[in-house]
């Protein structure tokens, strides 16, 4: 069974993705409420896919994605932020920080599914294009 | 003045390491397209942010007797380098030195050996999303 990591403050929110990822799918979901116990998490249990809120105590979702991004041993898990921070410079900045999806609250079902379903498809060669893209988009706004 | 546009758009990288090799080893994986200043202790990292503010600080943890994460604290505190990009790249990879990375004010957290295509790009999306904090306050 394939295991999704919920890293988010919010109570409610987690049982509303736990709902929603089974929805389609049987998940083992498993859960941290700030950012620095959902990194340990990340170690502790390798899952397959990470789900993360952006504004969380102790390390903030940006910043855990970077952590993760800079490390060879979990730069190729897959990430989706679902955060309520709806510009697009928010999305922007999730994207540069090495995040493969980028969700809004309020959410639906479906398009977190599908999401979970793309970023498990996605292969290291995916992202280093994903990268060399985002770098040219910035040599280009530059 | 091709050149010298190109050369004016090059990142400039404050790179804090005592290992004297390791100035060598990242310009050669950066390549010409970065100006590369190397300190190899805090008080030459200081002195160089005083004179002069590069796109990015790239910084080891350990300095010999030093902390790296001293001058993450640093710039911190300084009003006007408030969004200096600061990347460790360092050996260290536990859990506690990761999370007192980012607490002692770090954005970015590589692990060595890096990959240098890898790094290139987390250096210009760092500096990136940097500028767009700085352009949203």
């Amino acid at each position: 069974m394939k295991k999704v990591l919920v890293i988010d403050d919010n109570p409610t929110i987690v049982e509303l993705i736990k709902y929603a990822v089974n929805l389609q799918s049987a998940f083992q979901v498993i859960v941290a409420y700030d950012g620095e116990e959902g990194l340990k998490s990340v170690y502790a249990e390798n899952p397959d896919c990470v789900i993360i809120d952006v504004k969380m105590p102790r390390m903030d979702g940006y910043k855990l994605v970077r952590c993760l991004r800079g490390d060879t041993r979990t730069a190729n898990i897959p990430l989706i932020i679902l955060s309520a921070m709806t510009r697009e410079e928010d999305q922007m900045t999730g994207l540069l920080s090495g995040v493969d999806e980028y969700l809004t609250k309020p959410f639906k079902p479906g398009a977190l599914n599908a999401a979970i379903e793309r970023v498990l498809l996605l292969t290291p060669a995916d992202r280093q294009r994903r990268m060399d893209y985002l770098l040219q988009t910035h040599a280009e706004r530059e | 003045m091709v050149h010298e546009l190109l050369r004016l758009r090059r990142l400039h990288i404050l790179l804090v390491d005592d290992d004297s090799g390791a100035c060598n080893r990242i310009q050669q994986a950066l390549g010409s397209d970065f100006h590369l200043y190397h300190a190899q202790s805090l008080i030459e990292a200081r002195q160089h942010l005083v004179e002069y503010v590069p796109d990015i600080v790239i910084c080891e943890v350990q300095l010999g007797k030093e902390s790296g994460l001293e001058l993450c604290r640093f710039i911190r505190n300084i009003p006007t380098l408030h969004y200096l990009p600061i990347m460790l790249l360092t050996s260290l990879t536990t859990l506690q030195d990761k999370i007192a990375g980012f607490d002692a004010g770090a954005d970015d957290y590589v692990v060595k050996p890096y990959d240098a295509r890898h790094l290139m790009a987390r250096i210009r999306l760092l500096t990136r999303m940097k500028n767009l904090e700085q352009q949203d306050e």
